[in-house]
Protein backbone atom coordinates (compact mmCIF):
# COMPACT_ATOMS: atom_id res chain seq x y z
CA UNK A 1 0.00 0.00 0.00
CA UNK A 2 1.22 3.41 -0.93
CA UNK A 3 0.71 6.79 0.26
CA UNK A 4 -1.42 7.37 -3.00
CA UNK A 5 -3.63 4.07 -2.06
CA UNK A 6 -3.70 5.53 1.57
CA UNK A 7 -5.07 9.08 0.32
CA UNK A 8 -7.15 7.45 -1.84
CA UNK A 9 -9.19 4.90 0.74
CA UNK A 10 -9.52 8.32 2.73
CA UNK A 11 -11.15 9.46 -0.73
CA UNK A 12 -13.32 6.82 -0.34
CA UNK A 13 -14.34 6.77 2.72
CA UNK A 14 -16.14 10.34 2.33
CA UNK A 15 -18.47 8.10 0.54
CA UNK A 16 -20.83 6.48 2.36
CA UNK A 17 -23.89 3.54 2.27
CA UNK A 18 -26.94 4.64 4.15
CA UNK A 19 -27.78 2.75 7.05
CA UNK A 20 -30.69 -0.20 6.16
CA UNK A 21 -33.77 0.29 7.85
CA UNK A 22 -34.06 -1.54 11.67
CA UNK A 23 -34.20 -4.88 11.91
CA UNK A 24 -38.55 -6.00 12.43
CA UNK A 25 -36.91 -6.91 15.93
CA UNK A 26 -35.55 -3.67 16.63
CA UNK A 27 -38.37 -1.58 15.69
CA UNK A 28 -39.75 -2.52 19.17
CA UNK A 29 -37.38 -0.28 21.05
CA UNK A 30 -37.08 -0.69 25.04
CA UNK A 31 -38.79 2.71 25.75
CA UNK A 32 -41.99 0.95 23.43
CA UNK A 33 -41.54 -2.34 25.74
CA UNK A 34 -41.33 -0.35 29.14
CA UNK A 35 -44.46 1.39 27.86
CA UNK A 36 -46.28 -1.51 27.20
CA UNK A 37 -45.10 -3.43 29.94
CA UNK A 38 -46.67 -0.54 32.25
CA UNK A 39 -49.72 -0.94 30.38
CA UNK A 40 -50.05 -4.35 30.99
CA UNK A 41 -48.96 -4.00 34.67
CA UNK A 42 -52.42 -1.30 34.83
CA UNK A 43 -54.71 -3.65 33.54
CA UNK A 44 -53.99 -6.26 35.61
CA UNK A 45 -53.82 -4.17 38.73
CA UNK A 46 -56.99 -2.74 37.91
CA UNK A 47 -58.61 -6.37 37.28
CA UNK A 48 -57.72 -7.85 39.84
CA UNK A 49 -58.75 -4.89 42.12
CA UNK A 50 -62.16 -5.47 40.31
CA UNK A 51 -62.26 -9.04 40.63
CA UNK A 52 -61.38 -8.98 44.30
CA UNK A 53 -64.05 -6.09 44.98
CA UNK A 54 -66.61 -8.53 43.23
CA UNK A 55 -65.47 -11.93 45.37
CA UNK A 56 -65.32 -9.33 48.62
CA UNK A 57 -68.52 -7.14 49.07
CA UNK A 58 -67.85 -3.98 51.20
CA UNK A 59 -68.90 -3.84 54.63
CA UNK A 60 -71.09 -0.47 53.79
CA UNK A 61 -72.94 -2.37 50.95
CA UNK A 62 -73.71 -5.30 53.00
CA UNK A 63 -75.08 -2.38 55.86
CA UNK A 64 -77.30 -1.25 53.01
CA UNK A 65 -78.48 -4.70 52.26
CA UNK A 66 -79.54 -5.12 56.17
CA UNK A 67 -80.68 -1.79 56.84
CA UNK A 68 -83.20 -2.11 53.74
CA UNK A 69 -84.38 -5.38 54.78
CA UNK A 70 -85.05 -4.27 58.42
CA UNK A 71 -86.76 -0.87 57.58
CA UNK A 72 -89.19 -2.50 54.50
CA UNK A 73 -89.63 -6.19 55.39
CA UNK A 74 -92.52 -5.76 53.04
CA UNK A 75 -89.96 -5.67 49.75
CA UNK A 76 -88.77 -9.33 50.71
CA UNK A 77 -92.61 -9.82 50.06
CA UNK A 78 -92.20 -9.26 46.29
CA UNK A 79 -89.27 -11.56 45.84
CA UNK A 80 -89.37 -14.09 43.26
CA UNK A 81 -91.66 -16.53 45.54
CA UNK A 82 -94.54 -14.41 45.30
CA UNK A 83 -95.01 -13.18 41.82
CA UNK A 84 -98.36 -11.75 40.76
CA UNK A 85 -98.81 -13.59 37.34
CA UNK A 86 -98.73 -17.13 38.85
CA UNK A 87 -101.06 -16.04 42.04
CA UNK A 88 -102.82 -14.66 40.00
CA UNK A 89 -103.51 -17.75 37.83
CA UNK A 90 -103.56 -20.30 40.84
CA UNK A 91 -106.30 -17.96 42.26
CA UNK A 92 -108.45 -18.61 38.96
CA UNK A 93 -107.87 -22.35 38.48
CA UNK A 94 -107.31 -23.36 42.33
CA UNK A 95 -107.96 -21.09 45.36
CA UNK A 96 -107.67 -23.30 47.72
CA UNK A 97 -104.35 -24.14 46.87
CA UNK A 98 -103.77 -20.18 46.38
CA UNK A 99 -104.48 -19.60 50.08
CA UNK A 100 -102.36 -22.41 51.17
CA UNK A 101 -99.96 -21.07 49.53
CA UNK A 102 -100.28 -17.83 50.92
CA UNK A 103 -100.17 -19.01 54.53
CA UNK A 104 -96.99 -20.56 53.67
CA UNK A 105 -94.89 -17.53 51.80
CA UNK A 106 -96.61 -15.38 54.62
CA UNK A 107 -94.61 -17.41 57.52
CA UNK A 108 -91.17 -17.13 55.54
CA UNK A 109 -92.45 -13.09 54.44
CA UNK A 110 -93.73 -12.09 57.69
CA UNK A 111 -92.25 -11.51 60.91
CA UNK A 112 -91.89 -14.23 63.21
CA UNK A 113 -94.62 -13.52 65.86
CA UNK A 114 -94.68 -16.85 67.06
CA UNK A 115 -91.27 -16.96 69.46
CA UNK A 116 -91.62 -15.98 73.15
CA UNK A 117 -89.10 -12.96 72.37
CA UNK A 118 -90.49 -11.45 68.96
CA UNK A 119 -91.51 -7.89 68.69
CA UNK A 120 -94.77 -8.06 67.73
CA UNK A 121 -95.46 -10.56 71.16
CA UNK A 122 -93.48 -7.84 73.07
CA UNK A 123 -95.70 -5.02 71.54
CA UNK A 124 -98.94 -7.02 72.20
CA UNK A 125 -98.18 -7.38 75.86
CA UNK A 126 -97.65 -3.52 76.14
CA UNK B 1 -15.68 -25.76 10.41
CA UNK B 2 -17.21 -25.54 13.58
CA UNK B 3 -20.67 -24.32 13.50
CA UNK B 4 -20.86 -21.32 16.07
CA UNK B 5 -24.28 -20.03 17.68
CA UNK B 6 -24.89 -16.70 17.68
CA UNK B 7 -26.67 -15.00 20.28
CA UNK B 8 -29.28 -12.26 19.44
CA UNK B 9 -26.75 -9.50 20.59
CA UNK B 10 -23.96 -11.07 17.72
CA UNK B 11 -26.20 -10.30 15.14
CA UNK B 12 -27.35 -7.22 16.18
CA UNK B 13 -23.83 -5.83 16.15
CA UNK B 14 -23.63 -7.68 12.81
CA UNK B 15 -25.88 -5.60 11.70
CA UNK B 16 -25.09 -2.57 13.24
CA UNK B 17 -21.14 -2.75 11.67
CA UNK B 18 -21.38 -4.68 8.29
CA UNK B 19 -25.34 -3.30 7.27
CA UNK B 20 -24.68 -0.37 5.84
CA UNK B 21 -21.57 -1.81 3.95
CA UNK B 22 -23.31 -5.32 2.65
CA UNK B 23 -26.67 -2.79 1.54
CA UNK B 24 -23.78 -1.14 -0.83
CA UNK B 25 -22.84 -4.97 -1.79
CA UNK B 26 -26.22 -5.86 -2.56
CA UNK B 27 -27.32 -2.45 -4.39
CA UNK B 28 -24.14 -3.50 -6.34
CA UNK B 29 -26.53 -6.36 -7.91
CA UNK B 30 -30.12 -5.54 -7.89
CA UNK B 31 -31.49 -2.68 -9.26
CA UNK B 32 -33.82 -1.54 -6.35
CA UNK B 33 -32.38 0.16 -2.99
CA UNK B 34 -35.40 -1.44 -1.59
CA UNK B 35 -34.77 -4.73 -2.85
CA UNK B 36 -31.38 -4.77 -1.65
CA UNK B 37 -32.47 -3.96 1.86
CA UNK B 38 -34.72 -6.71 1.53
CA UNK B 39 -32.04 -8.82 0.76
CA UNK B 40 -29.99 -8.05 3.72
CA UNK B 41 -33.03 -7.81 6.30
CA UNK B 42 -33.33 -11.74 4.50
CA UNK B 43 -30.13 -12.88 5.33
CA UNK B 44 -30.33 -11.34 9.23
CA UNK B 45 -33.30 -12.65 10.07
CA UNK B 46 -32.59 -15.86 8.84
CA UNK B 47 -29.87 -15.52 11.50
CA UNK B 48 -31.95 -14.70 14.23
CA UNK B 49 -34.48 -17.41 13.67
CA UNK B 50 -31.73 -20.18 14.43
CA UNK B 51 -31.92 -21.01 10.53
CA UNK B 52 -28.77 -21.31 9.64
CA UNK B 53 -25.39 -22.62 11.35
CA UNK B 54 -23.01 -20.09 11.21
CA UNK B 55 -19.79 -20.86 10.15
CA UNK B 56 -16.64 -19.43 12.01
CA UNK B 57 -16.02 -16.14 10.04
CA UNK B 58 -19.50 -14.66 10.17
CA UNK B 59 -19.01 -11.77 7.82
CA UNK B 60 -17.86 -14.38 5.40
CA UNK B 61 -21.14 -16.10 5.03
CA UNK B 62 -22.39 -12.35 4.97
CA UNK B 63 -21.41 -11.34 2.12
CA UNK B 64 -21.94 -14.73 0.15
CA UNK B 65 -25.25 -14.98 1.93
CA UNK B 66 -26.10 -11.60 0.39
CA UNK B 67 -24.32 -12.35 -2.84
CA UNK B 68 -26.01 -15.51 -3.59
CA UNK B 69 -29.78 -14.43 -2.63
CA UNK B 70 -28.84 -11.04 -4.78
CA UNK B 71 -28.15 -12.94 -7.19
CA UNK B 72 -31.53 -15.25 -6.85
CA UNK B 73 -33.53 -12.45 -6.98
CA UNK B 74 -31.86 -11.03 -10.09
CA UNK B 75 -32.53 -14.45 -11.58
CA UNK B 76 -36.37 -14.58 -10.47
CA UNK B 77 -36.80 -12.15 -12.51
CA UNK B 78 -36.99 -9.86 -9.02
CA UNK B 79 -36.20 -6.94 -11.12
CA UNK B 80 -35.02 -7.58 -14.69
CA UNK B 81 -34.15 -3.30 -15.37
CA UNK B 82 -30.59 -3.05 -16.32
CA UNK B 83 -28.76 -1.69 -12.72
CA UNK B 84 -29.75 1.95 -12.14
CA UNK B 85 -27.07 3.87 -12.22
CA UNK B 86 -29.46 6.89 -10.99
CA UNK B 87 -30.14 5.20 -8.21
CA UNK B 88 -27.70 6.65 -4.77
CA UNK B 89 -26.67 3.83 -2.52
CA UNK B 90 -23.67 5.65 -1.53
CA UNK B 91 -24.08 9.17 -0.18
CA UNK B 92 -20.63 11.79 -0.63
CA UNK B 93 -20.24 13.51 2.81
CA UNK B 94 -19.64 16.94 0.59
CA UNK B 95 -22.85 16.29 -1.13
CA UNK B 96 -20.64 15.18 -4.42
CA UNK B 97 -23.23 13.58 -5.89
CA UNK B 98 -21.90 12.90 -9.40
CA UNK B 99 -19.02 11.58 -7.80
CA UNK B 100 -21.08 9.21 -6.21
CA UNK B 101 -22.79 7.81 -9.18
CA UNK B 102 -19.62 7.47 -10.63
CA UNK B 103 -18.39 5.51 -7.64
CA UNK B 104 -21.25 3.06 -8.21
CA UNK B 105 -21.00 2.55 -11.72
CA UNK B 106 -17.29 1.72 -11.22
CA UNK B 107 -17.81 -0.47 -8.68
CA UNK B 108 -20.56 -2.40 -10.51
CA UNK B 109 -17.94 -2.61 -13.56
CA UNK B 110 -15.46 -4.10 -11.38
CA UNK B 111 -15.32 -7.95 -11.09
CA UNK B 112 -17.17 -9.35 -8.28
CA UNK B 113 -14.15 -10.86 -6.29
CA UNK B 114 -12.28 -7.07 -6.47
CA UNK B 115 -15.46 -5.52 -5.27
CA UNK B 116 -16.27 -7.49 -2.62
CA UNK B 117 -12.70 -6.55 -1.40
CA UNK B 118 -13.44 -2.73 -1.99
CA UNK B 119 -16.61 -2.87 -0.30
CA UNK B 120 -15.52 -5.03 2.72
CA UNK B 121 -11.53 -2.97 3.44
CA UNK B 122 -13.79 0.40 2.95
CA UNK B 123 -17.29 0.37 3.96
CA UNK B 124 -16.74 -2.93 6.59
CA UNK B 125 -13.63 -1.93 8.21
CA UNK B 126 -11.61 -5.29 7.54
CA UNK B 127 -7.98 -5.30 7.41
CA UNK B 128 -6.69 -7.32 4.00
CA UNK B 129 -6.29 -10.11 6.65
CA UNK B 130 -9.10 -10.41 7.94
CA UNK B 131 -10.57 -10.23 4.37
CA UNK B 132 -8.29 -13.19 3.23
CA UNK B 133 -9.87 -15.58 6.04
CA UNK B 134 -13.18 -14.41 5.28
CA UNK B 135 -12.80 -15.49 1.54
CA UNK B 136 -10.98 -18.02 2.16
CA UNK B 137 -7.75 -17.21 0.01
CA UNK B 138 -4.09 -16.19 0.88
CA UNK B 139 -3.63 -12.28 1.86
CA UNK B 140 -1.40 -12.03 -1.25
CA UNK B 141 -4.80 -12.68 -3.66
CA UNK B 142 -6.60 -10.47 -1.75
CA UNK B 143 -3.65 -7.69 -2.11
CA UNK B 144 -3.58 -8.16 -5.75
CA UNK B 145 -7.64 -7.72 -6.02
CA UNK B 146 -7.69 -4.84 -4.14
CA UNK B 147 -4.55 -3.10 -5.76
CA UNK B 148 -5.76 -3.22 -9.00
CA UNK B 149 -9.71 -2.56 -8.10
CA UNK B 150 -8.23 0.96 -6.28
CA UNK B 151 -6.59 1.34 -9.38
CA UNK B 152 -9.35 1.14 -11.78
CA UNK B 153 -11.63 3.41 -9.73
CA UNK B 154 -8.98 5.85 -9.24
CA UNK B 155 -9.05 6.32 -12.72
CA UNK B 156 -12.43 6.10 -12.69
CA UNK B 157 -12.98 9.08 -10.09
CA UNK B 158 -10.05 11.29 -11.03
CA UNK B 159 -11.69 13.54 -12.26
CA UNK B 160 -14.06 13.97 -9.23
CA UNK B 161 -10.51 13.60 -6.56
CA UNK B 162 -9.68 17.31 -5.31
CA UNK B 163 -5.57 17.56 -5.17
Amino acid sequence: MTWQDDRFEHYLREFQPPKPRALPWQTRTLPELLRRLAAAAVVTVVLGTSLWFAMHPSERGRTEIVTNGALAPEQKATGASLSLLPLTQLAVSDPVRLDAQLAAASRRVLPDFRGERSTLRVLAKE
Amino acid sequence: MEPKKLTGEDVRLLYDRHGPALLAYACSFVADAGIAEDIVHQVFVKLLQGETAMPEVPVAYLYRAVRNTALNARRNGFRNAPLDHATSWLVHRGGDREAALALQAALIELPEEQREVVVMRIWSGMTLEEIATAAGVSLNTIASRYRYALEKLRERLKPYEKP
